[in-house]
């Protein structure tokens, strides 16, 4: 059942096996487990099916130093269904290296491995309609799938990789009616959490408080809380919840919102293959199921180790979009038509670093002008494979002309106790303290991606198949000329088995609270070279089940109304 | 036991007639109102009119049971299982074991046991499908011992309906991933599975006036997207094709008409209507969209039904229909229309 908060009655205690507050993929993949489990499930979702603006507001907060992180309202959508509304839809798993403690990497280390989380992700998967969950070109695309880069051949830096696309699934739709329909579920609609209310000994949730922004309050007091608000929204909630734990709950050691991760991403260098344009995959491949997938360039883990390397990936890329000297129609037709495209999506197109001069937009429209047919078959493609399509082709991708192409980077942030959410002086409608964001990068993320680029240029050199050079001087400004990734919010109430140093133990749990958990990235100690989505999914998975094993004995059905104890 | 299987020229009656020709407990007979295109040997088989009550009290004499595995139309179905319910009843009671469908849940979604309402709002099929049973009933009411068996969707090698027909789709891309219009359970059953629950059910004690019935669906059958795109790859149509609900609507109510005339068209002129594409109908499309799942656990308890894999059941549909592109479909498969 899926229904308005408005319509519960005022003061009402609702009850269910287990809350879990937030439709987003991870509550909502929560929501259908739990229920096939045959566990009651009451959803609290602030938002609606649609946008709502004076919801979104409640998202409103400020950033410091400014212009490196978005404002915390961009890049995540406060209703049914939550940022799948707006998501890219890049899928791929966490490797294996990204769960060990490296010494290189500080504060690193799950304390779960990959193969504990293996299990689960066929099935995120699935959900996230990407199709198999097969992540090797030769396994995916078949025996016959032709080589990244025909020739290249390295122990160091691994090409066979791929990252999928979904399509990109929007959670709230796809999934509204499986929802609907499971006789154990309640999803109540313009329900925002306002506080986690703890029992005076602070060991349990008593009850979480629930407030509509035309005023109703109800609270529900279920046998599990399972938070799965996104890595933001998970830290300010903790936080402001301090009427028996003053520091916020699960918050003893200050470490809630904390270690803030996002990634580290930039275009950098310039790349030359070698021989004809047939030998290179640049652009986006489709596996039997009809999945978009792409090609990825990685440094083998082993090499990672020997070089003290945070994980990162990269992907040929076409040169600098804003800059009209790259004289393609496509890309000066997107420059210009920016303030059309999404803030999250036309980011990248405002280079904050400079000012675009007259020159530069009368460059860009010759451009446009000089080259007509390319840029009209790009917009029938467009038009056609995106936006027609509901599979849509993921992004801009360029006909390689001349096998010249620079590297996007996508880079794991090493995780930092300095770099944190925390609350702001001001608050929202319902009077919750909005979130001051003040992400930081170190020294030592751009360090990692430099020796990443040493290691992919060595082995095109070594190879013979290609050049890679990049200007070591301004690949700091290169990986921070947008800021912080957008989306990517995590690491704000980690995993770990010591308190001091984590939020939530291995299975989720708020380490001093026994009934309350946490779904999403903001659970990541760290960060990978992956999108989050796939992995918060399958960990939302993994902790539906542990959820199923502990509450054996189920309560029938959402009871409603009933006074709180 | 003598067996009389009605409707043994089809898929379900052809079945059943090979696998009980196999074991010595059984004597079975077929009949149809066309003769069999493929005939097995040593079986014997009647031309009959199963609406033709004389006809069908004389065919009746003798046999201990009777599988109503009548298609066909409205006539045929309702009619027929009334038909056969007064010929038994001249005949002696043998038992009846009656092959009705899901579509008589109507458009019921969410988990569904066999003690569910029926709902005769699927168009004329569902209609006729619970106007059967309704005869059915009336005959384990005076006395008569019957079974109703309920099966979804029945797959497997020879299924013209949901292997054959879903295979030109897909090949032809027009089907393919629906996304949320594909997310319905599909309820598969493999033919074998089927065939072993009427030979359970020919011989499970019945109390009196009891008149037990089984929901038949394999507990890991997938929602219709998991097969469409598992039997596209499984016959190389590939990459599967997401289909949007846009297109699906303009197959089924803009081009599904037109090729409905011209199949009748055909028909009429004697034209092989093989060579025209299947016109998907839109009770097709929506029961793609059904959230409705067969609860058939009494099936496995009370008739002792081991379920073919879904693995299996796929891989022995797709070399059928990789094969039958090179066979004509076989005669007297019946309509799924709703």
């Amino acid at each position: 059942m899926i229904t308005d908060a408005n319509t519960v009655p005022q003061g009402a205690c609702l009850q269910a096996d287990i809350c879990v507050v937030g439709a987003g993929p991870a509550g909502i993949t929560l929501a259908l487990e739990l229920s096939a489990q045959g566990l009651s499930v009451l959803m609290l979702e602030s938002g609606f099916l649609d946008e709502d603006s004076k919801t979104q507001q409640l998202y409103e907060g400020d950033v410091a130093p400014g212009q490196l992180h978005s404002p915390p309202d961009k890049y995540r959508q406060r209703r049914f269904g939550g940022s799948t509304a707006i998501w890219g839809g890049r899928c791929m798993p966490f490797d294996p290296i990204d769960f060990e403690t490296r010494p290189h990497v500080p504060h690193s280390g799950w304390p779960i491995s990959y193969d504990d989380l293996l299990p689960y992700y066929p099935h995120a998967n699935e959900l996230s309609e990407a199709g198999r969950f097969s992540y090797l070109a030769e396994e995916a695309l078949g025996p016959n799938a032709l080589p990244f880069i025909r020739g290249f051949e390295s122990q160091c830096v691994l090409t066979n990789g791929l990252e999928r696309f979904s399509c990109p699934t929007h959670f709230g739709k796809r999934y509204a009616k499986r929802l609907r329909l499971a006789p154990n579920v309640t999803v109540l609609l313009g329900a925002n959490c306002t506080g986690i209310r703890l029992e005076p000994q602070g060991h349990s949730v008593r009850a979480v408080d629930v407030s509509t922004l035309a005023g109703n309050r109800f609270s529900a007091n279920c046998r599990a809380t399972v938070l799965a608000v996104g890595g933001l929204e998970t830290a300010r909630l903790l936080l402001a919840s301090r009427d028996v734990a003053p520091a916020g709950v699960g918050n003893f050691h200050d470490v809630v919102g904390r270690y803030y991760m996002c990634h580290i991403a930039g275009n950098v260098g310039r790349l030359l293959i070698h021989g004809p344009r047939e030998n290179v995959r640049h652009g986006y491949e489709v596996t039997p199921e009809g999945v978009y997938c792409r090609r990825r360039i990685a440094v083998a883990p082993a090499e990672q180790r020997r070089l003290g390397l945070a994980n990162a990936v990269a992907r040929l890329h076409f040169p600098r979009i804003t800059d009209p000297a790259h004289r393609n129609g496509v890309l000066s037709g997107l420059f210009l038509a920016r303030r059309l495209i999404s803030y999250e999506y036309g980011k990248r197109l405002n280079d904050s670093s400079h000012a675009t001069s007259g020159i530069d937009y009368a460059r860009h429209c010759l451009n446009v002008a000089a080259d007509p047919f390319d840029t009209t078959a790009f917009l029938l493609h467009w038009l056609r494979r995106r936006s027609l399509a509901e599979r849509k082709f993921p992004s801009v991708i360029l006909r390689n002309r001349t096998n010249r192409f620079s590297l996007e980077m996508h880079g794991e942030q090493i995780p930092q106790a300095q770099s944190r959410v925390l609350l702001g002086d001001k608050v929202d409608a319902l009077g919750m303290p909005q979130l001051h964001v003040d992400w930081r990068y170190s020294p030592a993320d751009i360090d990692s991606i430099r020796g990443t680029l040493d290691v992919i240029s060595k082995a095109f050199l070594v190879s013979g198949t290609a050049r890679f050079d990049y200007d070591a001087e301004t690949l700091e400004e290169d990986l921070t000329r947008f800021g912080a990734y957008g989306g990517h919010h995590i690491g704000t109430a980690r995993m770990g088995s010591d308190e001091r140093t984590s939020v939530v133990d291995a299975d989720c749990r708020v380490h001093s609270v026994q009934n309350l958990y946490i779904a999403g990235s903001a659970v990541f100690p760290t960060s990978s070279q992956a999108n989050p989505t796939l992995t918060l999914i399958a960990l939302s998975l993994r902790l539906a089940h542990t959820l199923g094993r502990r509450l054996a004995e189920p309560l029938q059905t959402v009871k409603a109304a009933e006074a709180c104890v | 036991m003598k067996v009389l299987i009605l409707g043994g020229s089809g898929h379900v009656g052809g079945r059943l007639l090979q696998i009980m020709a196999g074991d010595a407990q059984y004597r079975p007979t077929g009949a149809s109102r066309s003769a069999p295109s493929h005939g097995l040997p040593g079986i014997q088989f009647l031309q009959l009119n199963t609406c033709d009550v004389p006809a069908l009290t004389q065919a009746l004499e003798g046999f201990d049971a009777v599988v109503n595995c009548v298609a066909g139309n409205a006539q045929s179905i309702a009619q027929g299982a009334q038909a056969l319910v007064t010929a038994a009843q001249l005949a002696g009671y043998p038992r009846i074991i009656h092959l009705s469908t899901m579509s008589v849940y109507g458009r019921a979604e969410g988990t569904v046991r066999e003690d569910a309402t029926l709902s005769p709002e699927l168009g004329w099929y569902g209609r006729a499908k619970c106007e059967a049973e309704d005869s059915i009933r009336a005959y384990a009411r005076q006395g008569g011992s019957a079974v109703v068996l309920r099966p979804g969707c029945v797959f497997g090698s020879r299924s013209e309906l949901w292997v054959g027909r879903i295979a030109r789709w897909l090949q032809a891309g027009r089907l393919g991933d629906l996304g949320a219009a594909g997310d319905g359970w599909s309820n598969l059953v493999h033919i074998d599975d089927v065939c072993k629950a009427v030979l359970a059910a020919l011989s499970l004690h019945i109390g009196a006036h009891e008149q037990p019935v089984f929901n038949l669906a394999a507990p890991d059958s997938p929602r219709w997207n998991t097969y469409f795109v598992d039997l596209s790859v499984a016959l190389h149509c590939t990459p599967v094709k997401r289909i949007t609900a846009r297109q699906l609507k303009i197959d089924a109510y803009l081009a599904g008409p037109p090729l409905k005339v011209a199949n009748l068209l055909f028909k009429r002129l004697h034209w092989p209507t093989s060579a025209l594409p299947d016109c998907m109908p839109p009770g097709l499309t929506a029961l793609w969209a059904q959230h409705i799942r067969l609860d058939a656990a009494e099936a496995g308890r009370q008739l002792g039904l081991g379920w073919t894999t879904y693995v299996d059941g796929l891989q022995s549909s797709a070399a059928w229909a990789a094969r039958s592109t090179t066979e004509p479909p076989i005669k007297g498969a019946a309509k799924w229309t709703r």
